[in-house]
Parts: C-alpha cells; sequence; structure tokens
C-alpha cells in the first residue's frame, strides 16, 4: 500500500517544498514598520476589473495608502464568491465582494468581516433589457420566459425577484440560466433566453451595437440604493492587523468621498485598471460611491434575502461589519 | 520541398482567416456579434505595445516553464523507477489510471483553498497536469528497451545499474522527450486556465477576464491568439529538439518524415 501511494506523495513532497522556498517572501517579515505602527505594511488586495472598486485605483493614484504607510498589491479576482477561498488562505488580505455572496457565506458560518462600503446601485444602473424586437414590454410578460443573469441565487436573481414581485408574479413564473454578461447580447439573438439582467458597460454596449431596450431598472422600489458590493476580510486577520486595517479603512474613505463627489475622478482613473475607455467611462451610468458602511442600509439587502428565502434565518449585518477606527 | 510544405501551411491558414472574415461579416446571424479575424489580429498587434499584457504573458510563461520543469524533475525518475521494478509499476497503476483522467482544471478550485501563495498554487495545478504523460511515456520507453542490449551488457558482467545508464536510458529518452513535449501542451492549458479561474496580479487569463469585463471581445481574442502562438512556438522547439538528440531514433523505428 505504501507502494501505491509514492507518486502522490512525490507530488505533495514537491508542493511542499516549493512551499517551503515560496514561504521566505509572505510578508511575515513585517513586525512594526517604522513609527506607522502597522502590523503589515504590504498587502494585496483582490478586486474586479469593473467600475465598483474604482477608489482602490483611486487611493493609489493619489497616494492615500502611501501616506497611510500602506504598500497595496491590487490583484484582479474572478468574483466576490472565488475571492473567499483566497480570503480564507490567506491569498488576499482584503478582497471586494457583493454583500449578497457575503451574507450568504456568513449565514453558512464562515468568519468573514466587512471593512468598508465601496458601491452602491443607482438609478439604471442593473437593468432588465430585451432585444429591439422582442414582445416583451414590461416585467409582468416575463411569465414563462427565460431570464439570463450572470450567477445563480445572487444578487441578479433576488433583484429580478425583487422586480417580479412587484409587478404580481413569483420567482417561480421565470426560469433563471447563468451566462457571462460579455456573451448575454448574442445568447439572446441566438434564442438561449428571453430577457437579460445586466449592468454596466454592458446596457451601454448592448443598446448601442445591438439596439437593444430596458424593461425595468432592478434597482427600484424594495431595492432602491440597494448596497452592492463592499471590502472583505477575514475575521481572523481583522482582529490581527486592526491598525493595517484601520488605515486601508481610512485611505479609501477619502477616496469614496473623492469619487462620489466628482465623476470625472472615476472616468479617469476606469481606463487604467479595466478595458473601459475614456469614451465610454463618459456614457456609462455609474452607482454611488458611499463613504461609510452603513449598518441600516446593509441590513436591507440581508433582510430581502429572508425574504426570498437565500437564509433560511436572519442575519444581524452589524456583526459582520469592522466599522472604521479614528 | 520544405518551401513547398511551408507554402501549403501558409496558404491553408490564409484560405482559413479569409473564410472566417467573410463568414464573421457576412454569414453569421442578424444581431450577433462576434470581432472577425482582421480585428483580432489587429488587436493581436496593438496588445504587443500593451505593458500589462507583456506582463501577464511574461507571469503566464514563467509559471508555464516553472511548472513544466518540475512535472519533468518528478515525472522522470518515477517513471524510470517504476519501469526498472515492474512488480512496483502494477502496483501503483490502477492509482495512476484513476488519477491521470481527472480533468485537472477541476483541481484548481481546491489548491485556491490549499495553496495560500498564488504563484505556487499556479505551479503546483500545472504540475499536476503535466506529470502523466511524462511518466507514462518514461514508463512505455522503459518497457520498449531491447531485452537483447541488455542481456548483452549483463553478460559481459555490467551490474543493474551501469545497464540502466547505457541501456534503459538512452533507449527511453525518445519516448521522454515525447511526453515532455505533450506535457507542454497542458501545462499551459493549464497555466492560463488558473489564471481565468482564480484570477492573480498578473497573466494572460487574467488579462482575457479584465478584457470580457469591459467588454472588449477583440483583446479577449487577440489574448487567446497569443497564448495560441506560445503554445505552438514550444511545440516547434521541442519537436526540433527532439529531432536533433534522437534522429537515431528515428532511423531506428523507422519512422518517415512527417
Amino acid at each position: 500500500m505504501t507502494r501505491t501511494l509514492r507518486i502522490p506523495a512525490v507530488v505533495l513532497g514537491l508542493a511542499l517544498a516549493l512551499a517551503g522556498c515560496g514561504g521566505g517572501d509572505t510578508p511575515a517579515s513585517t513586525p512594526t514598520a517604522g513609527g506607522t505602527g502597522l502590523e503589515k505594511t504590504t498587502i494585496k488586495v483582490g478586486a474586479l476589473p469593473v467600475p465598483d472598486p474604482a477608489a482602490l485605483y483611486i487611493a493609489q493614484a493619489k497616494g492615500f495608502f502611501q501616506a497611510e504607510g500602506l504598500t497595496v498589491e491590487p490583484v484582479t479576482i474572478t468574483g466576490g464568491a472565488a475571492a473567499l477561498p483566497q480570503i480564507e488562505s490567506g491569498a488576499l488580505d482584503i478582497s471586494q465582494t457583493n454583500y449578497v455572496s457575503t451574507i450568504l457565506a456568513a449565514g453558512q458560518g464562515k468568519k468573514i468581516k466587512l471593512v468598508a462600503d465601496m458601491y452602491q446601485a443607482a438609478p439604471n444602473t442593473f437593468a432588465i433589457m430585451v432585444a429591439k424586437d422582442s414582445p416583451i414590454q414590461s416585467v409582468a410578460d416575463l411569465k414563462g420566459k427565460t431570464v439570463l443573469v450572470n450567477n445563480l441565487r445572487n444578487i441578479a436573481t433576488l433583484a429580478v425577484t425583487s422586480q417580479l414581485k412587484a409587478a404580481g408574479l413569483a420567482e417561480t413564473d421565470v426560469k433563471f440560466a447563468e451566462k457571462p454578461f460579455p456573451e448575454m447580447g448574442n445568447a439572446i439573438n441566438s434564442g438561449q433566453g428571453d430577457a437579460i439582467w445586466i449592468t454596466e458597460p454592458f446596457i451601454t454596449a448592448n443598446k448601442n451595437t445591438l439596439g437593444f431596450r430596458t424593461i425595468a431598472d432592478t434597482m427600484t422600489g424594495a431595492t432602491a440604493d440597494l448596497p452592492i458590493a463592499g471590502w472583505m476580510a477575514s475575521e481572523e486577520w481583522a482582529a490581527e492587523n486592526p491598525r493595517t486595517l484601520a488605515a486601508f479603512q481610512r485611505a479609501i474613505a477619502k477616496a469614496q468621498q473623492l469619487a462620489s463627489s466628482d465623476r470625472k475622478e472615476v472616468e479617469a482613473i476606469l481606463p487604467t485598471y479595466t478595458k473601459i475607455d475614456a469614451k465610454t467611462a463618459a456614457a456609462i451610468t455609474l452607482g454611488a460611491f458611499p463613504a461609510t458602511l452603513d449598518p441600516a442600509r446593509l441590513q436591507k439587502v440581508a433582510d430581502l434575502m429572508l425574504e426570498y428565502k437565500y437564509i433560511s434565518s436572519p442575519v444581524d449585518v452589524k456583526s459582520m461589519i469592522v466599522p472604521t477606527s479614528g | 520541398m520544405i518551401a513547398a510544405r511551408l507554402l501549403r501551411g501558409a496558404a491553408g491558414v490564409a484560405g482559413f482567416l479569409v473564410a472566417a472574415e467573410l463568414f464573421i461579416r457576412f454569414g453569421l446571424g442578424e444581431g450577433l456579434v462576434f470581432p472577425a479575424p482582421s480585428a483580432i489580429l489587429l488587436g493581436a498587434w496593438e496588445l504587443l505595445a500593451d505593458g500589462d499584457f507583456l506582463e501577464g504573458a511574461l507571469a503566464t510563461l514563467t509559471n508555464w516553464v516553472l511548472g513544466l520543469l518540475a512535472a519533468t524533475a518528478v515525472a522522470v525518475p518515477a517513471g524510470v523507477l517504476l519501469g526498472a521494478l515492474p512488480p512496483a509499476e502494477r502496483a501503483i497503476r490502477p492509482v495512476l489510471e484513476f488519477l491521470r483522467p481527472i480533468p485537472s482544471v477541476a483541481i484548481i478550485p481546491l489548491a485556491i483553498l490549499l495553496i495560500p501563495v498564488d504563484e505556487l498554487m499556479k505551479v503546483s495545478v500545472i504540475v499536476y497536469a503535466s506529470i502523466w504523460p511524462i511518466l507514462i511515456n518514461t514508463l512505455y520507453g522503459m518497457r520498449d528497451v531491447d531485452p537483447m542490449a541488455k542481456d548483452t551488457l549483463r553478460a559481459f558482467g555490467f551490474g543493474p545499474l551501469a545497464v540502466l545508464v547505457r541501456v534503459s536510458l538512452p533507449s527511453a529518452a525518445p519516448f521522454v522527450a515525447t511526453g515532455v513535449r505533450i506535457a507542454a501542451g497542458i501545462a499551459l492549458v493549464l497555466a492560463v486556465s488558473a489564471e481565468l479561474v482564480a484570477g492573480g496580479a498578473a497573466g494572460i487569463g487574467v488579462y482575457v477576464n479584465v478584457a470580457g469585463s469591459g467588454n472588449r471581445m477583440d483583446l479577449m481574442m487577440a489574448a487567446t491568439f497569443w497564448a495560441g502562438v506560445l503554445g505552438v512556438a514550444a511545440n516547434l522547439a521541442l519537436l526540433a529538439g527532439e529531432r536533433r538528440l534522437f534522429h537515431w531514433h528515428r532511423a531506428r523505428t523507422g519512422e518517415v518524415e512527417s
């Protein structure tokens, strides 16, 4: 039996050996850094290449992190849910997340903390669209139709379901199917669905190149001004690095303020970390960039998730938030 | 003769590009959007001046080479050892046959959870995927050694180690090289897939994700094009190396010029 295990053991041994070599450059080597008192001076921060985390790159460009004695290494992630294991394993210190994913994870007992707000829905930032010649005119017409969403059982389906309810329908009256945002337009025109739930820059792109129509803004009524995305860290990391976290929070809050007070700041930074060019950046609809993480506003997300049975018991979001300290 | 072959190959590629261009411009149904080859090639050209892409390509290339080297360093000795000890090979075979067909992309989420250093995670996944073809080919190579040559050496009083070094290893080397060449293609697939699934600071797969999120399908395809070019280049280079090193092998097995 020991023989049959040789190959996997060799693989494992190699992985461990490599881990041993790589261990040297993980930033365990930064105790109290010169004067700033930060537990960790270099942090890896995960973010999506979309408008939401603009403040991270604004703070980086304006030297807000630097002023706090903090070096931030941005890492492109593939989604809030995908970043969660990277936060848990320590591959990332802080990461972008969407609130539905985070509250779902908290409902499953994951020790995740929300450390700052990032992006909040504004009118026409998350729309249900149909092809130009579609017979569908309103949300009520979606009965029995297929709606394409980027992820099942997440913010997309939650937002659409809340609009269905307002139109007198239930979640079960439509069929949801997963499709990445960039492929949704073609998918509709080749008959793979009837409507799409989509955000920028794809709302503008589908309208301009394919003539798609918006039949509903999904961030109205119960979902008006819905908090969308924030910054997360593991409970352990937040407890072990309070001063680093506070420095990050201060720098991000400053950048959020800038982003929310001057749209030009966001337009200028978008082409530097996304493939959204300056012309598109000027044309798309942007959400809001709140400077503080307000538990009362965030609770709305958890309450909606409970109402539509995304979580089985109430989640008090206050217990998930690490408030800004000084 | 080589010139004629190159000419035919170039004609094939040109024909494909023209056909694809015509189909996408005129044959694609109304309301479907896909960048034509001319747009993709133009994008690919522009990527050569894009610092983010070049940094990404370098990161992908580094992981790819490290992964392939590590896999070779593990799989060749293991294959030689198992090939030299048939009972051990028979015992381990079922495990190999079980592990080998597991789609390596499926272990990426597990690797993300277990290995906290991003580059190491990616290299480990590449190693896992590319070990199998090298190992299996080494095993076959060891089995294919001419028994007469081994017996002859033994009859002259050479020990098992000498037989291994003088007969078995040289005889198995061409098989090992083929294994490495097949593994190189698989390693590239995994290098890019790991980036597509896990993201990262830089990489061809990371660039594809960023381009997709910005609704730039032309750049997605252009980056993919370069990944393909890297794969073709690696295959050609390894093939040329095999031909140079093992021309005697081709002569022996009577393989014809392809």
